[in-house]
């Protein structure tokens, strides 16, 4: 599944594509199943280049009670920065705001952390 | 404080009445992003994560009331109300809207402030001993060169398309506060046995992916010559310096691939045939910029003073505060105050408009007017009166400036990270608030003593996690936040890179592996060792063992 990320050009502001419009909320987002349609959407975005800068699609997965970026960067731009809960979308809260914070990132780097004991 | 002269202010009117213009080409569509983003970096304005971000230089550091004050207005009127302190003593608003840059320009420009040489590969914002002017450890004020380089290098035309950005770092002083060592340029003043004031010169330190410490390729400049002499290494680099692959343009690569002999007598060579009186600076120049730095509204004053030190017995957290935060001062009866950006479990180096607002009060009423940037992401007033350092002291602490922290654990230096920078592979402000909260005694910070933890999000190592006696390095295992750390490095006179100590560890085993760290070094220290030193003396294996099962 994918999405179509940008930062609005006038405050930098990320937004998230819905049939056409540039709307403030991932939880507004158009899922893509189809790459092509995906694709397609992006051609457009890249030509709004009044609206726009770096349109780009991103990776959405199944997360518990909803979907979510599946990169932990991509769900750090739909919330805000975690120093200040204050700022960024996540100050409004809400229960799709919740899904994104406790998403977990879709690869599992769990071999890594067994390696890891303390003696 | 030196002030700007009409061609300097001329310069930033013009410059943001420019910008003005090109932003509104932009927003009109005019110019498309890729030809409008080198113009708008080259105003200071990088888009992040989640907004845009202005990078304000302050030059050398130096910052007075006014200046204060209106960082404070941008800060609050134009952004969240607050400001980001970086290793390079710039100031980072992360909320900025491109339609409100213009303004903010035009705002900064009335009290001398812009965001030139904030980014770009040209000669970067000037760093300085943050101690200029009032330590007794000086042969010169570093920040008399550090302002004749900016002037020499602002908008120079051959120098303003290098191979890759450049950093100059100055100190007038024994000791390095500098960390002159991690620059392309560090510049030391020291006056030699014959009298004659002469800068030792480093080339080709510098951190990032492959990181190293400048050899000194000169140990006596005479100080007349900097800017020519400045123009030789330029030169050399602009000429050899690699353009085919980012990761090997700085002048570390170039000066490490040479071999700092041969780097340093090409620089000679280009130097011996360069018109060096063309470009060093007159002296009446000179004389005319010390001027702007000499020290005015002193007071003679005993060594000693009585409020002071009855101050100390009568209010421990004073005494503490005094032990970490005050540093002596070459005029009898002053001391520098070191302001700290590091309260517990808050963003390092962050500071809020009401804050500044603070400070400024303060520099302007008890520190001849006068604020300073430290690389290590605080503030510093520089001339506050012994007498009067009780009283600072409790209109700090009123405004949690007043942490008693300086040099120890929770002092932590932390970049950005993925919590704003565009470039992030993880977080940094996270783990330093775990770090912080973790060490928030000041008895066990103080029984622990001086240990400098140093947090980047990516390699680029714009927290100096190479040379922090603990670094800490963030990088993106298959999505996943972990952390690389890294033993005894320094920035400083000791200077070193440190160590990897063993696998990357994910977010939540870090602040426990410093405490692990810890306790090894409580464990193995002897009589007045550092961690640093116990260290040095022990090496990584005792440390290994702790954190790690397998110490292999
Ligand atoms: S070190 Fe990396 S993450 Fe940190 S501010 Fe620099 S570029 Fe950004």
């Amino acid at each position: 599944m994918k999405a179509l990320t940008a930062n609005r050009l006038t405050d930098g502001e990320v937004v998230f594509w819905k049939q056409g419009q540039w709307l403030d909320r991932f939880a507004d987002a158009e899922l893509f199943d189809d790459e092509a349609v995906a694709e397609a959407a992006e051609a457009h975005a890249k030509t709004q280049v009044t609206l726009l800068v770096e349109p780009y699609l991103i990776d959405v997965a199944e997360v518990e009670g909803g979907v979510a970026p599946v990169s932990y960067r991509e769900r750090l731009r739909a919330l805000g920065p975690t120093n200040k809960p204050e700022h960024g979308k996540q100050a409004q809260g809400g229960a799709q705001i919740e899904i994104l914070a406790h998403a977990h990132g879709a690869a599992s780097s769990k071999g890594r952390i067994d390696l890891i004991k303390r003696k | 404080m030196y002030r700007y002269d009409d061609i300097d202010q001329a310069m930033l009117t013009d410059r943001a009445a420019e910008f003005r213009e090109q932003c509104r080409r932009r927003l009109a569509g005019e110019i498309t992003e890729d030809q409008f983003k080198p113009i708008r970096l080259m105003n200071g304005l990088y888009l992040q994560l989640h907004a845009y971000m202005l990078r304000i230089a302050i030059p050398y550091g130096a910052l007075n009331s006014a200046k204060l004050r209106k960082l404070a207005w941008v800060a609050s009127t134009y952004d969240r109300g607050y400001g980001h302190f970086t290793t390079r003593t710039n100031l980072q608003l992360h909320w900025i809207k491109l339609k409100d840059a213009p303004d903010i320009l035009d705002a900064l420009a009335g009290v001398g402030l812009h965001a030139i040489q904030t980014s770009g590969n040209c000669i970067r914002n000037l760093t300085a001993d943050p101690h200029a002017g009032a330590t007794a450890d000086e042969a010169d004020d570093p920040r008399v060169w550090a302002e004749a380089i900016r002037q020499w290098s602002t908008f120079h035309p051959e120098f303003s398309f290098l191979p890759r950005k450049f950093k100059i770092a100055v100190t007038g002083a024994t000791r390095d506060r500098a960390a002159i060592r991690i620059y392309d340029i560090g510049l030391r003043l020291h006056r030699a046995a014959d009298g004659e004031l002469a800068f030792e010169v480093l080339a080709g330190g510098g951190l990032g992916r492959i990181p190293f410490l400048g050899p000194t390729i000169r140990e006596r400049l005479p100080a007349r010559h900097l800017l020519s002499y400045l123009q030789a290494i330029l030169r050399v680099y602009n000429r050899l310096g690699r353009r085919d692959n980012i990761w090997k343009a700085r002048i570390k690569v170039l000066v490490a691939t040479l071999g700092a002999e041969e780097f340093a007598r090409q620089v000679d060579e280009e130097w011996e045939a360069s018109d060096k009186a063309a470009v060093d600076l007159p002296d009446t120049e000179l004389a005319r910029i010390r001027a702007g730095f000499a020290p005015v509204g002193f007071e003679t004053l005993p060594p000693v003073s009585a409020a002071f030190e009855t101050a100390k017995l009568d209010d421990r957290a004073f005494a503490r505060f005094a032990r970490h935060n005050i540093t002596a001062h070459k005029q009898p009866g002053y001391a520098l105050i070191d302001v700290s950006l590091k309260a517990i479990g808050e963003t390092p180096g962050d500071c809020s408009a009401e804050q500044m607002e603070v400070i400024a009060n303060l520099a302007e009423r008890y520190s001849l007017d006068e604020a300073r940037v430290t690389y290590e992401q605080n503030l510093i007033l520089p001339h506050v009166k012994l007498d009067d350092a009780p009283a600072v002291y409790r209109l700090l602490a009123d405004a949690d400036l007043a942490t008693p922290n300086i040099g120890l654990i929770s002092d932590i230096i932390a970049c950005p990270g993925l919590d704003y920078c565009a470039l992030a592979n993880a977080r940094a402000i996270p783990i330093a608030q775990d770090i912080a909260r973790r060490f928030e005694s000041p008895e066990l910070a103080e029984k622990i003593g001086e240990l400098k933890i140093k947090i980047s999000g990516c390699i680029n190592a714009c927290g100096h996690h190479h040379v922090g006696h603990i670094g800490i390095l963030g990088v993106d295992k298959k999505g996943e936040e972990f952390y690389q750390l890294t033993l005894g490095g320094s920035g400083e006179d000791d200077a070193s890179i440190g160590q990897s100590l063993g696998p990357a560890l994910p977010a939540e085993r870090v602040a426990p592996a410093i405490d692990q760290l810890v306790e090894v070094y409580l464990r193995e220290r002897t009589t007045g060792e550092r961690f640093i030193d116990t260290y040095r003396r022990a090496g990584l294996a005792p440390f290994k063992e702790a954190v790690y099962a397998e110490a292999h």
